[in-house]
């Protein structure tokens, strides 16, 4: 009865800051808001971490209640958790990236203290088992060119997160750098300039056949669909195995590319706000999680809590026929140093990767009017403007091709930047907010003229997504959407971004028929587009 | 009129407390609480409660911190502080530099730059005649090693076909950490041909140090850290990096246990030569002088060498002490190349940044 009072209590708490935060365009996040895990009694510890640790919450919560405190947990990418470092981390008492790398970076103002690792997991592919037979991957050691002749011949896609945003996705992309530089350390600004890298990054770079912001919502995203490969870690690719074979279908095999290798190792971290209460409860819960206990039940989870092997009593999570190896020393690449890394990652957002096709789909019906409508724009004003956009790593990429399609019950206007120079995205940007809300909404409609949109282009050359801003309230036509989604003959993810007194059922809805999320961009704005632009 | 009443009330009661306060701390010595910044190797050292109790009961003095890089110290904002405890002599003379002769500075403590490694790299390196052995500690012949890293020799050439890459050592970055620039400095002697490099052969030798600096990477900023990462993610991800030898003793002595399911893996490793971080106290005040002295008193100097890894005046050499944990400490440092000055480092930090 108490925990249902203490979550009603939360729910009301969480509204009223909502609402709050829901006069701040960009949003802010209060005390109150809603963390997506939390577990425990006690003295509150705010935790920001990586997605993957999504595995351990059973782990986190045993050791909350044994060391006595209470943990918010919020999840994000890596990336991003050395950007909120980097500005102090004000709202958490800890972080706890993939990879201890992202904490020294972001690290800047001296306030981690207490870091330690709290398990080891490599990033590697894994590939479907009958796939990697028939390239021959099975049983021999595997270099990032192998895999990129797999690519170039058309034999296989792979998914991958974003490499702006997540650990995984970052290690795996400096790894296929190095890889093509046919160099194995010392990676230089000099080197990132060469075109003949350029082009064969670019190359490589096409195989991708997904991309997401997050490893655990990649791997999600993977179970979900039918894809050929995905680059993550080992154990949420033993974690997706797992569900694969549930379901009576085919595992992955993991093939550790030994040019291209990295070493997620999973540092938990005070950050020091001045408060000896909670460093003292942090520290509490730090020394739970590494007991021998709880570091068997992660290892137990598809970690490893050493570098030599794994234990005899989980060995079997460790099954070598998915091609997992625990004998093998783990050689990782080299990181390259900061200004490297930094200038590498943004020349993979607005060069290397995959020119995104994104298309907004954008509520300007009478129920928009006043707040929603405020809101809707100032977001277009977050992403269409560069140098907004740039401030979070969010700028165009080349090639992209941004369209807005403004709609209520019917199709008012579709708006198309001419291409992706500064200047047209200002363009299309003024000509979205000279619209006024008026009329109905049929969010459905607008969603089948995106698909339809689509059809003019060649997919396999563009990472595509729907974009649909909206409060959410609709009139039902979502069966006749459903009905005709087998003609496009494709699946393009339909995000939705929700403003104003939204009521987001119809959009978890499209959602789960498109592979895609739904997010408030009256909380956080920036982590709403931050996380949609992973996923394209 | 009630007013004025709880008016004096709350005047008596302030006194009482005041008075109670004068009582009790008249009874009591007086504890002088000093402050300063100190690198953050000494951190376990200053909160060692032993250390703590008889700089309370023989020295009347408590030592507060601040951490701070040993030449990041240097320009810190030093109202309010009484001593400052960097990690090495070149720290002192940039201090000098800027603010002239401090009130009193003596060296309290000593650690030499040591490799640390697994035992397979340990028998790699002797298999190509790089070790020798004096007693139970190693020693690495630094210009081969030199060598080997200069010409991009991969591991599997030296036999360790596991390992991906070319032999190098991991350290931290030298322009913020004291341990990545006592190796640079070290670095810099060796291809000097072992002898301490001067200004006048800085530009030889740059070049080659750039280079091999350049090979690294992604640096550490801070020494503990780059040690527990080498513990932790095994032979593959950090076959050898660049510490202090204290660091080894320190963990062997706080953590026994773990250190004992790793102590028949991890090596230490001298360099033949090495250097040394020498630990210069230096006293601003006269409250700073009185740190100063319960830092040298024997048993502080004791527990500074069993407990931390300190090598003290006293403590130099191991025979004098049972209480070591750890294992292949070398009986005394007898290879050693002086640092660089000052204006040289300054050069080298500079340009490696």
């Amino acid at each position: 009865m108490k925990k249902r009072l203490t979550a009603l209590f939360i729910a009301f708490c969480t509204t009223v800051a909502a609402a709050g935060c829901a006069l701040l365009p960009g949003g802010s996040s209060g005390e109150n808001e809603e963390s997506d895990f939390s577990a425990g009694r006690g003295e509150s510890i705010r935790i920001l971490s990586g997605s993957e640790n999504r595995e351990l919450e059973e782990v986190i919560a045993d050791c909350a209640d044994k060391a006595g405190v209470h943990i918010e947990i919020d999840y994000q990418g890596s990336v991003d958790i050395m950007m909120q470092l980097q500005s102090g981390a004000p709202d958490y008492d800890a972080v706890w990236p993939a990879s201890s790398i992202w904490t020294s970076l972001g690290d800047t103002q001296h306030l981690v203290k207490h870091s330690q690792s709290v398990s080891l997991t490599p990033v590697v592919f894994g590939i479907r088992q009958s796939l990697a037979e028939e390239l021959g991957f099975i049983g021999r050691d595997v270099s990032v060119n192998d895999i990129l002749a797999a690519i170039n011949s058309g034999k296989m896609k792979f998914c991958m997160t974003s490499a702006t945003q997540s650990n995984s996705g970052a290690s795996a992309y400096i790894g296929f750098l190095y890889a093509l530089l046919g160099k194995q350390e010392g990676l230089t600004d000099a080197d990132l300039q060469s075109e003949d890298l350029k082009a064969r990054i670019r190359e490589f770079l096409s195989g991708v056949e997904r991309s997401s912001g997050s490893s655990d919502w990649l791997k999600d995203m993977f179970l979900a669909s039918d894809y050929d490969a995905m680059v993550n870690y080992e154990c949420l690719i033993i974690d997706a195995n797992e569900q694969l074979i549930d379901e009576g279908k085919e595992p992955l095999y993991i093939v550790y590319p030994y040019d291209g290798l990295s070493i997620a190792d999973s540092p938990l971290g005070y950050v020091d706000h001045d408060d000896d209460k909670k460093e003292k409860s942090f520290l509490a819960f730090q020394e739970a999680l590494m007991t021998p206990e709880s570091q068997s039940a992660i290892e137990a989870t598809g970690r490893r809590i050493t570098a030599n092997g794994v234990s005899e009593e989980n060995k079997d999570v460790f099954n070598s026929d998915w091609g997992i190896d625990t004998e093998r020393i783990l050689s990782p690449i080299q990181m390259p140093e900061s200004g490297v890394l930094m200038n590498a990652l943004n020349l993979y957002q607005t060069d290397f990767k995959k020119p995104s096709l994104n298309i907004y789909c954008l509520d300007f019906s009478g129920s928009m009017y006043g707040e929603g409508e405020g809101q809707l724009k100032d977001a277009m004003s977050q992403i269409l403007v560069q140098e907004n956009a740039k401030k979070n790593l969010l700028q165009a990429s080349s090639g992209e091709v941004n369209i807005a399609i403004l709609f209520n019950e019917g199709v008012i206007t579709t708006l198309q930047a001419e291409d992706d120079s500064d200047e047209a995205l200002v363009k299309l940007y003024e000509e979205i907010i000279s619209q006024e809300p008026g009329g109905g909404t049929n969010i459905y409609l607008a969603a089948s003229e995106a698909y339809r949109i689509c059809m003019d282009y060649d997919l396999e050359d563009y990472t595509p997504a729907v974009i649909l801003m909206t409060d959410g309230q609709s009139s039902d036509y979502s069966m006749e959407f459903e009905r005709g989604l087998p003609e496009y003959g494709f699946i393009i993810p339909i995000f939705s971004i929700t403003f104003g007194d939204a009521d987001p059922e119809q959009l978890e809805g499209l959602a789960e028929l498109t592979d895609g999320r739904v997010f408030d961009g009256t909380e956080d704005l920036t982590a709403a587009f931050r996380s949609v632009k992973g996923y394209n | 009129m009630k007013k004025k009443i709880i008016g004096l009330v709350l005047l008596i009661a302030i006194m009482l407390v005041i008075g109670g306060i004068y009582l009790a701390t008249s009874r009591t010595p007086k504890i002088v609480a000093v402050d300063g910044y100190v690198g953050g190797e000494k951190i376990e050292l200053l909160e060692d409660e032993e250390v703590q109790a008889i700089f309370e009961e023989a020295y009347g003095v408590q030592a507060d911190y601040s951490r701070a890089g040993s030449l990041d110290m240097m320009t810190a904002d030093m109202e309010g502080m009484d001593y400052l405890f960097p990690s090495s002599s070149i720290a002192e003379e940039y201090y000098e530099d800027l603010h002239g002769s401090p009130q009193q500075s003596e060296i309290v403590l000593n650690t030499p730059i040591v490799l640390y490694t697994h035992r397979a790299v340990l028998d790699a390196f002797d298999s190509q005649g790089l070790i020798t052995q004096s007693g139970s500690a190693y020693y690495v012949d630094m210009p081969r090693l030199v060598e080997l890293i200069q010409n991009d020799t991969a591991w599997a050439d030296i036999g360790l076909p596991d390992l991906y890459g070319t032999i190098s050592v991991d350290t931290t970055d030298p322009a913020s950490s004291n341990s990545g620039n006592m190796f640079a400095a070290l670095l810099a002697n060796v291809l000097n041909g072992g002898r301490t490099l001067t200004e006048e052969n800085l530009p030889e030798i740059l070049p080659q140090l750039e280079d091999i600096f350049g090979k690294l990477g992604y640096m550490e900023t801070s020494s503990s850290d780059l040690f527990s990462q080498f513990l932790r993610m095994g032979i593959g991800a950090k076959p050898v990096i660049a510490g202090y030898e204290s660091q080894l003793i320190e963990y062997a002595a706080l953590y026994p246990e773990q250190y004992d399911a790793i102590k028949d893996d991890i090596i230490m490793l001298y360099p033949a030569p090495t250097v040394w971080s020498t630990h210069v106290f230096i006293a601003l005040d006269d409250s700073g002088e009185l740190l100063l002295d319960a830092l040298l008193d024997k048993d502080v100097q004791r527990l500074a060498w069993e407990k931390h890894g300190f090598r003290t005046g006293n403590y130099t050499t191991v025979s004098e002490s049972e209480g070591l944990i750890a294992a292949g400490v070398a009986d005394n440092i007898t290879q050693v190349t002086q640092v660089p000055s000052y204006d040289v480092m300054k050069v080298i930090i500079e340009q490696l940044q």
